[in-house]
């Protein structure tokens, strides 16, 4: 099974958030851009199917300028991937999500053959969790977002997940190929080993200039980017006794906060 | 200019979903009052689901009637929507912020050559298109957006809209333009459904009150006062990780970075000191309360209502004072 993994490289969490001098987007002056949380997921679950089914390789695609995506695309081969694709562009960091599927489509398309593609649910910087279906439209892949534990029944040739929404958890099954956002860290990702990073940045990546094809027609662009302004701090409720605070609570979300039914 | 919006409308039961009426209210707002709100259903029992937009004032309905949507992906819908959207000239697509509707933007946004965002708070109609205002960074940041090029596909934030309401009128049901997938994309199936665990309360993700606990609770015996409230509150149930790590409730129940994240009217947390990674998951919520017996507990600064306390006297008391307004 050949699995592509997409990595985006986002702002350090620990990172001070801020806006830029036109406060149009985060100010990414001395920010270190990492792999996505949930994206490590993602890596970590197309290791373990790996593991599972035999013959399989792991290759990971991120979209960027090289000064973003080699950083994260190391940390895929720091943890065991087999390759890494660098699709080249000089998108902003939180770019047009739509933009930058159909620049991962083309590199996705031009790297070779695809079973399994693979999403972390949304990156930590923007939220859009867009990506994944759009790059799988762009293929002419099915996609099927918000997926937990994904496996391979090698028998029936198919993959079978659940999805987990509001009104439950769905069982589904697939046929190769798929595109597959998936839900959250139920895996707990592995740490790469010293001499596996130290090999990762030796290692080559392929690159592919996905400007062009990231160009579109319509685009999204950033206007304004702020922080909201600190909340205040919570109306500390004085009270004598459990039942007086109870009271007065409830009258606050009914009369003050309107929330109260 | 064109005046159309197109909203995608979920089935909840033979009706429509809570998140498709929210999505209405937008559409409405950024049709205007000359524009024209026009709904999609689709699969088997879709004129059924089409009565649900005519009740909350949608008339005019594509219906794709062909019950190879039900067991199909979401995602799968986005040609035929996009081609919906085409025919009728829609400056937009309006979809609930969902599962459903999340999986559906980013494939209808390319099949139709349009801009898209997911999560929206607000949504206006400016010249070049639609101004959208998103959270990001897990709350800690807004972001507005003009999504350009004629064309615009957004899903609703939950509970960030009231949900539309009539007057009904009569429906007008069109056939959907005949417009197929790639033959793959209706390959995943769904073969089962699993009712939410807890099947009495409210889902977690569109809940509009949210009570959860910490481990405050001290053991899982302690958590059923998180229940109690809930249950007279008619809430969802929230966990932090240090409950769910220990195994006092399920991971589905985890609130924050690793599990879901939430923004109810009204959000309660007892016992639960604010981590970070907590706050990610709920700090975009209206309202929110905290019970803490710690008062430099982060939480409070993230909280509108405090109350400094032992939980096991307060929680109880709010229980009974919820049981007794509400008259149960
Ligand atoms: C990578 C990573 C991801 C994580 N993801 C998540 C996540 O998704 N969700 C999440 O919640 N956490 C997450 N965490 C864990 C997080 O950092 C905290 O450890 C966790 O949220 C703490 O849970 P808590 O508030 O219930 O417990 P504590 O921090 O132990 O807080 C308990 C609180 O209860 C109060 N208390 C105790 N007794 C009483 C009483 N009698 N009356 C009233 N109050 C009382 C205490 O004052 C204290 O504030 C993550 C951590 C990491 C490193």
């Amino acid at each position: 099974m050949e699995i592509v993994v997409c990595v985006k490289p986002v702002p350090e969490a620990e990172s001070r958030l801020r806006a830029n001098a036109s406060g149009t987007a985060p100010d990414t002056d001395g920010v270190k851009f990492v792999l996505a949380g949930y994206d490590e997921s993602a890596v970590e679950q197309a290791l373990l199917l790996r593991q599972a089914v035999p013959g399989s390789k792991v290759h990971a695609v991120s979209l960027g300028p090289p000064s973003r995506t080699d950083e994260v695309l190391r940390a895929a081969l720091a943890l065991g991937s087999d390759s890494a694709t660098a699709a080249e562009s000089d998108a902003p960091p939180m770019a047009d999500p739509i933009a930058t599927a159909r620049g991962l489509a083309t590199a996705i398309a031009a790297r070779g053959p695809c079973d399994l593609l693979l999403f972390g649910k949304q990156a930590g910087d923007d939220e859009e969790g867009l990506v994944g279906g759009a790059t799988a439209e762009a293929l002419g892949l099915p996609f099927v977002g918000f997926v937990v534990d994904l496996r391979f029944d090698a028998a029936a040739s198919r993959l079978r997940f659940r999805r987990s929404v509001e009104r439950g958890e769905e069982s589904w099954e697939s046929p190769l190929p798929l595109a597959v956002g998936l839900q959250q860290a139920w895996n707990d990702p592995r740490t790469a080993t010293l001499p596996a990073i130290l090999r990762s940045r030796k290692a080559p990546l392929a690159r592919h200039a996905a400007g062009p094809g990231a160009a579109v027609a319509a685009a999204s662009v950033a206007e304004r980017f702020a922080l909201p302004p600190p909340r205040q701090g919570a109306k500390m409720i004085a009270y004598r006794d459990p039942q007086q605070a109870a009271s007065q609570l409830v009258r606050l979300l009914r009369e003050e906060a309107k929330v109260f039914p | 200019m064109s005046d159309v919006v197109l909203v995608v409308g979920e089935a909840d039961g033979d009706g429509l979903a809570e998140p498709t009426r929210e999505a209405v209210t937008v559409a409405r707002r950024l049709a205007g009052s000359q524009g024209t709100v026009l709904g999609f259903v689709a699969g088997r029992g879709a004129s059924g689901r089409a009565a649900g937009f005519a009740a909350i004032g949608v008339g005019q309905v594509v219906v794709a009637d062909d019950p190879r949507w039900d067991a199909a992906p979401p995602a799968a819908l986005a040609r035929p929507v996009a081609a919906a959207a085409s025919n009728a000239g829609a400056f937009a697509v309006v979809v609930g912020g969902s599962s459903f509707g999340r999986d559906l933007v980013g494939g209808v946004a390319v099949a139709l050559g349009a801009s898209a965002a997911n999560g929206v708070t607000e949504a206006e109609r400016i010249p070049e298109g639609v101004r959208v205002r998103r959270p990001v960074f897990g709350g800690r940041a807004t972001e507005e957006r003009r999504l350009e090029g004629g064309r615009a596909v957004l899903s609703v934030r939950p509970h960030a809209f009231p949900a539309a309401e009539g007057p009904p009128t009569s429906l007008r049901p069109e056939p959907a333009p005949n417009a197929e997938p790639a033959p793959a994309q209706l390959a995943p199936a769904r073969t089962a459904v699993a009712a939410a665990s807890r099947g009495a309360g409210p889902g977690l993700a569109d809940a509009a009150i949210v009570v959860s606990g910490g481990r405050g609770l001290r053991s899982p015996e302690g958590f059923r006062l998180v229940e109690e409230l809930a249950e007279a509150l008619g809430a969802a149930v929230g966990a932090s990780r240090a409950v769910t790590d220990a195994g006092w409730r399920p991971t589905s129940m985890q609130v924050g970075q690793t599990g879901r994240t939430v923004s109810p009217q009204l959000y309660i947390a007892v016992g639960i000191s604010g981590a970070i990674q907590h706050l990610v998951g709920m700090v975009s919520s209206r309202v929110i309360v905290a019970i803490n017996s710690d008062p430099s507990a982060p939480i409070f600064r993230v909280a509108d209502y405090g109350l400094a306390g032992d939980l096991f006297e307060l929680v109880p008391a709010l229980t009974a004072e919820v049981r007794r307004v509400r008259g149960s």
